[in-house]
């Protein structure tokens, strides 16, 4: 008995020895290790966790995965991030963290991580993932403190992230000869167009929700009609010609839109869209697969999908959500791993086809994905575009990003003046940024 | 002596549990809370690394419109919400204090929408006022009158009616609890004395039931200033701010804007106030007390 263990256990060894020698695996130090990482509810991370036990099964390293609605998420890691000692290896979050998490230098760059031989897959291939989103998600320290630059470098990678694209009725465009609209004249031209040769239907159907929504839906014009919220210098400059244009775009969409539209959040919009009452819908690509699933969606079929307009450039959002490894965390190493395997080509992949969004430009040109997905390949076309300053990523943001939603709520609902209620904004902004020493150099 | 000393000692030790417990569970964050209102504390910090900035926050409080605006949606939204609650629970406390078939039923189905949790109530009210889908708007159009915005233009009121739908059975049962326990003696010798229907309850129900319904709208006062989680769903405080209340700025305060100092601050005028209202509510029923001791007193006098 003793003797047959003996043998069997030589064998192994040998056979391990032999294995080694063919063919080393990276993961082989880390077999056993159990990660904890914390997840927003959302349905990329829903895809995510469905190819876990696939990462498991290869590498030997389990993972447990929190899951949080998002809000409550950054909260709970905001707490976990203070700590001395943290509960999380790795976590998935939120655009506007990086500002908050960088800043106070919670985050691990991963510069160290990607030059460590035996970390970083030499196959990995960087300049596949979308340029828009690592700049806008993952990089830090270059161009105005968030964005690359010179002097930035990389703390997280994205994953989850988004861009914005329209959906329109081909059947309602086709019927009334209207054009696949591709610049924004075309687009607010259709939107009120609609309301008119379909009664009962809405143009476009957008969030416009006091707060956070109408501020999104706002930036979303801005960046394509030439705006910026701050110049080089952070001079608030929200309220000139190209804001005041975004926010008149956002009004006629809003009047011209289905009813009710002026307290519509993310997904009443896309619902509205889905149940036949608008013709247009132009927001994040997570929404899009709805539109295709024939029991929740009165529309799948007719749709046609179109790259964000154009206004005096292209620029569609960036946004959404990336993976860090946390600085107090106890297993960054295979954290790295994890995070690796899953923004791999093999991982995007795999992610993609249980319903995620892509971090890179080449699962977009999957013939596989485009099969089951029709649209990824205008969505990766999309992404060679997506701006990944249509809205800054400072500490302060939160509370200018509420200030900017009040107001465009106001310019909606009660008819306020337009650069009257921008000029606002860029006053208590100008105070905002003060205090917070945006102009110490000046 | 020694015996004496300890004699003097056994009542605080009794109480000593409570007062540490006290102390604990309700002095310490509250203590917390106003530490922390005096520092420029983001939640990244711990309250130790925030920097100290004295009034700081109450200045800035004080001059901000955003914050005026919200107090002032605040105070309209308690004031109505309360009057009309207090009326109509009252009334129908008044009108079911009758033995009727059914009326244990009926009153069990009249608390119901208070049991419910407050986010399928925000849900539940969002829905019905869904602009197309809605019930509210589909009974319109079936009659043939205009549509109404209800979330958009009239979202204020939109509010207070779910909450009055809500908390209404609150005063409801508890005003109808005082009128059963009324001294059945007193309304009797009315009603001999010819008393009508409106006179007994002008003249005797109400000042006797009184006491219980000062507490009650304290209660509901309180509860009004506080409440979140319908509104949160149904509006978010919007449209623009006009129905961002006190808590519901709090919460976006330490959440969004990440100002965990301005929102300990903003807390603190939110007790204060409700500490002045709770003070003045009580002084006013003591008033009230003494002054009817003492005509009591003159009447037994005159006897």
């Amino acid at each position: 008995m003793i003797k047959g263990l003996k043998s069997t256990a030589v064998g192994l060894t040998t056979m391990a020895f032999m294995a080694g020698a063919a063919f080393a695996n990276p993961y082989a130090e880390y077999e056993g290790t159990t990660l904890i990482v914390n997840f927003p509810a959302h349905p990329h991370y829903n895809a995510a966790m469905k190819v876990l036990p696939e990462f498991t099964k290869e590498t030997g390293i389990e993972v447990e995965v929190d899951q949080l609605p998002y809000l409550k998420m950054r909260e709970r890691q905001t707490l976990e991030l203070a700590q001395e000692e943290g509960e999380y290896d790795l976590i998935g979050y939120v655009v506007f963290s990086k500002a908050d998490y960088v800043f106070a230098d919670q985050l691990e760059n991963l510069a160290k991580y990607f030059m460590n031989p035996k970390l970083a897959d030499p196959s990995y291939d960087a300049a596949d993932l979308i340029d828009g989103y690592v700049e806008n998600i993952g990089v830090a320290g270059g161009t105005k403190g968030y964005l690359p630059g010179k002097t930035g470098s990389l703390f997280g990678i994205p994953f989850g992230s988004e861009t914005s694209v329209l959906a329109y009725r081909k059947d309602i465009f086709e019927k009334h000869g209207i054009a696949e609209p591709e610049t924004y004249d075309q687009l607010l031209d259709a939107a009120c167009k609609i309301p008119e040769l379909e009664p009962g239907m809405g143009g476009m159907a957008s969030r416009a929700a006091s707060g956070h929504q109408a501020s999104h839906a706002f930036l979303l014009h801005l960046a394509p009609l030439g705006g910026r919220v701050f110049d080089e210098a952070w001079n608030p400059i929200i309220n000139n010609a190209a804001g005041v244009e975004a926010a008149n775009a956002l009004k006629t969409i809003v009047d011209c839109g289905p009813e009710g539209a002026m307290s519509f959040g993310p997904s009443e919009a896309a619902n509205a869209f889905s149940n036949g009452d608008a013709a247009m819908f132009m927001d994040s690509i997570a929404f899009m697969p709805g539109f295709e699933d024939p029991e929740r969606s009165s529309v799948a079929g007719k749709v046609g999908y179109a790259m964000h307009p154009e206004g005096v450039r292209r620029g569609s959002q960036t946004g959404g959500f990336g993976i860090a490894i946390p600085k107090n965390a106890e297993n960054k190493e295979a954290a790295f791993l994890l995070m690796q395997w899953l923004t791999s080509k093999k991982g995007d992949l795999m992610v993609a086809m249980e319903g995620g969004n892509p971090s890179r430009f080449s699962t977009y040109q999957d013939p596989g994905l485009n099969e089951k997905y029709p649209f990824s390949a205008t969505f990766g076309e999309a992404l060679k575009y997506a701006d990944p300053d249509w809205r800054p990523i400072i500490p302060v943001w939160g509370k200018i990003n509420a200030d900017i939603g009040t107001t465009m709520s106001k310019v909606l609902t009660e008819d306020l003046d337009i650069q009257e209620a921008l000029d606002g904004v860029a006053e208590r902004t100008r105070a905002v940024m003060e205090d917070a020493g945006y102009y110490t150099w000046q | 002596m020694q015996r004496s000393t300890a004699n003097r000692l056994t009542p605080y030790m009794f109480m000593a549990p409570a007062i540490v417990i006290m102390a604990l569970a309700l002095m310490y964050p509250l203590g917390y809370m106003i530490w922390g209102s005096f520092r420029d504390w983001n939640p990244s910090q711990t309250i130790g690394e925030a920097e100290f900035v004295g009034l700081k926050n109450y200045i800035t409080l004080w001059g901000d419109p955003n914050f005026h605006e919200s107090l002032g949606v605040t105070l309209k939204f308690a004031f109505f919400v309360v009057t009309i609650e207090m009326v109509l629970g009252v009334g129908l406390a008044l009108l079911l204090d009758r033995d009727i078939r059914g009326i244990s039923v009926l009153r069990t189905m009249f608390i119901l929408p208070m049991m419910i949790a407050p986010v399928v109530v925000g849900l539940m009210w969002r829905y019905m006022y869904h602009p197309t889908v809605g019930t509210f708007n589909r009974t319109l159009d079936s009659l043939g009158i205009p549509r109404v915005d209800w979330l958009g233009d009239y979202a204020l009121m939109s509010i207070i009616i779910a909450d009055i739908w809500q908390w209404t059975p609150f005063i409801f049962i508890l005003s109808l609890a005082a009128l059963q326990s009324l001294p059945r003696s007193a309304l009797e010798a009315a009603r001999i004395d010819g008393a009508t229907p409106w006179q007994q309850i002008i003249h005797i129900k109400l000042p006797l039931m009184m006491p219980v319904l000062i507490v009650t709208a304290l209660l509901r006062l309180i509860d009004a200033f506080k409440v979140l989680e319908v509104i949160l769903v149904m509006t978010e405080g919007g449209p623009g701010l006009s129905t961002e209340i006190l808590a519901l700025r709090i919460s976006r305060t330490a959440t969004e804007f990440r100002e965990l100092g301005v929102a300990a601050a903003m807390s603190n005028y939110l007790l204060i106030l409700l500490l002045l209202l709770t003070v003045a509510m009580f002084a006013f029923n003591r008033w009230q007390e003494t002054r009817a001791a003492r005509v009591q007193a003159l009447v037994e006098e005159d006897d």
